[in-house]
């Protein structure tokens, strides 16, 4: 299939490009203390959040890149600065070229952005209503609009809700119907922050073969947010991990778990009750008969510890997986919260 | 070049103002029932809304300097007014603070026009807004011909352009009220609509028996009296000096100017701060 007919820039190029951009709020400071209220009208008193402090990211056109963090690291507002709804306090934001604030109304008919806790549907209108009113207010030509509208239809099952009204739709279906929506004038970059909060498995799976499906075949660039680490995971060859507005990892999946270490599970059978010890592996859970631990790959090897095992107990049956990687990453938060601490 | 541009904006205007008829005819067209329970709501509502000073006008032979039938022209003139807002700018256009303490600007942010020409556009409703158009015009029309007043092209042209001033300055009034969510954004939310009713409940009332202060702030800080009085006065020949006609555009002129800096100065102060959780009365989400 074609790439996006919008393309400007070559491919492997670099579409996204973040120098150290800065982003601070301020809020303010309240006390349930009537003589602190008081004391606040006259000098209020203000915290300052760092929601990114000195990014630099590059993305290179047709990347997956998961962009993850904490909740409050600063990913919802790193999705505004690249989409030109929010200028950034210091920094240089590039996307395409353009700058996102300054030349936003160009800059915008080259991208796709979807809020996943929000919707571009219009409520009390069918969905073939909306996507009627994007045709003409993105003026996207009829042509692409026929071709984009069938391809749409088709990998996203929008014929299922194309007459019912927006809010009449399930979580799923909305989500559905919005990322086609996104889709719909052929963008060269997709923002998605959130894009399966909420979402049945299978809804989620639809999704995500979606989107992996667009970037295979038309090359689309996509930047996805999610908690759900192991969909990220399935999906982006790329992960960028923020913690309180710096950039903590930038990597891919398999280098996640290499540096912020291996950690795999192991699962023994016995014939008796009794776990044997096992040194560089801890254990988490014990049956009579069945034990399973987790250790880290990097630290200790498997032999050694089927080794050790052996010497105690008689071994039935091995099984040997790695941890999921939300495991892996709820790690990496308790590290970073301990590091801080 | 330039012309190419304006023909090209104009031919946008256009198609976008077509697009939204057609949505909001299908929306009206949607369900019969809903229809009919619709436009007869509009319409008690309507007519109860001026029911007041019309009962007035007609127990006390006028009001103030006003007979009988300038008050109908009147309220007539206001009813075609808040009808123009209705059919215009709808969708929170006119409540433009529930669009921004909603956070709801981003979506128009992301949309490849200029705000101005969304904001424009996106609330014409010229079906369901209409309710009230057609008594308004009934009144206005009906005074006109117990009043036994020539109407010239010249008198239509200038009640044409007091019309568009009055919604303007209407339309000002909520936007410089309005314009305060940028920075109190849940607090201020409803603060538009608070605007937009004061000046729907006074706009109907001959306002000559008041003093001069008064009249003062309720034609400067409260502009009600440009939304109907002062202009339908012009109309009806109770101004005597000729340019009066000319007043109330001018002072729309002014509002639409002080309208458009505050929300500039708004949306400058959006583009640094969002719609992010930590702004002190923060956004509803």
């Amino acid at each position: 299939m074609p790439t996006s007919a919008l393309s400007a820039t070559a491919p492997l190029d670099i579409v996204v490009d973040l120098k150290g951009v800065c982003k601070t709020y301020r809020q303010r400071q309240r006390s349930e203390r009537l003589v602190d209220a008081v004391r606040n009208l006259l000098h209020p008193r203000f915290r300052e959040v760092h929601a990114l402090q000195h990014i630099d990211l590059q993305i290179r056109r047709g990347e997956v890149v998961a962009y993850a963090g904490p909740n409050g690291a600063g990913k919802s507002t790193t999705v505004k600065l690249l989409s030109g709804v929010l200028a950034p306090d210091a920094g240089k934001v590039q996307v395409l070229g353009m700058d996102p604030v300054r030349d936003r109304v160009r800059f915008v008919n080259h991208i796709g952005v979807v809020f996943g806790q929000r919707t571009e549907l219009w409520f009390d209108h069918p969905v073939a209503a909306t996507f009627e009113w994007k045709r003409v207010v993105w003026d996207i030509p009829d042509e692409r609009y026929q071709r984009m509208l069938g391809l749409l239809k088709e990998l996203l099952g929008l014929d299922e809700f194309w007459g019912s009204l927006a809010r009449e739709l399930s979580l799923g279906q909305r989500m559905r119907a919005d990322l086609g929506l996104a889709l719909l004038h052929e963008p060269e970059i997709l923002f998605l922050d959130e894009p399966t909060i909420g979402l049945d498995v299978l809804a989620k799976r639809t999704i995500l073969r979606f989107i992996r499906d667009l970037n295979r075949e038309r090359q689309v660039t996509v930047m996805l947010t999610s908690h759900d680490m192991s969909e990220l995971e399935q999906l982006a060859g790329r992960i960028v991990m923020i913690d309180h507005g710096h950039i903590a990892f930038d990597g891919d999946f398999s280098q996640l778990r290499r540096e912020f270490a291996d950690r795999r599970r192991l699962l023994i059978e016995t014939p008796n009750g009794q776990a044997p010890v096992l040194q560089g592996a801890q254990l988490i859970k014990s049956d009579p008969g069945r034990h399973e631990y987790v250790f880290d790959a990097a630290q200790v090897t498997l032999p050694a510890l089927l080794e050790q095992a052996a010497a105690q107990a008689q071994v039935l049956d091995v099984e040997t997986h790695r941890a999921p990687i939300d495991d892996v990453i709820a790690d990496i938060y308790e590290r970073w919260q301990r590091n801080r601490g | 070049m330039a012309d190419n541009t304006r023909t090209n904006t104009l031919q946008r205007l256009l198609r976008l103002w077509g697009l939204y008829a057609r949505m909001d005819l299908l929306w009206m067209l949607r369900d019969g029932r809903q229809f009919a329970i619709y436009a007869l709501s509009d319409l008690i509502t309507n007519i109860g809304s001026v029911t007041a000073v019309l009962l007035l006008a007609a127990r006390f032979a006028g009001i103030g300097p006003w007979n009988e039938w300038q008050v109908v022209f009147l309220l007539g003139y206001a009813m075609v007014v808040n009808a123009s807002m209705n059919m215009l700018f709808q969708y929170n256009v006119l409540h433009i603070s529930r669009r921004i303490g909603r956070g709801q600007m981003d979506h128009t942010l992301i949309q490849p026009q200029p705000l101005w020409m969304a904001l424009v556009t996106e609330g014409f409703m010229p079906v369901s807004g209409s309710a009230m158009l057609w008594p308004g015009l009934g009144l206005l029309i009906w005074a006109l011909v117990r009043l036994q007043m020539t109407v010239t092209i010249g008198w239509l042209a200038a009640a044409a352009l007091n019309l568009a001033a009055s919604a303007l300055v209407m339309l000002s009034f909520s936007f410089i009220w309005g314009s305060l969510a940028f920075w109190a954004p849940r607090a201020a939310e409803e603060i538009s609509s608070a605007a937009v009713d004061l000046v729907s409940q006074l706009k109907g009332f001959p306002l000559d028996a008041l003093g001069p202060v008064l009249l003062g702030g309720l034609l400067t800080v409260l502009p009600v009296g440009f939304v109907a009085w002062y202009p339908a006065r012009c109309l009806l020949g109770l101004e005597a000096r000729p340019w009066a006609v000319l007043v109330t555009p001018l002072a729309a002129l002014l509002f639409a100017v002080l309208a458009a800096f505050v929300f500039w100065r708004g949306m400058k102060h959006y583009a640094n701060v969002g719609s992010q959780r930590y702004s002190a009365f923060g956004h509803r989400s």
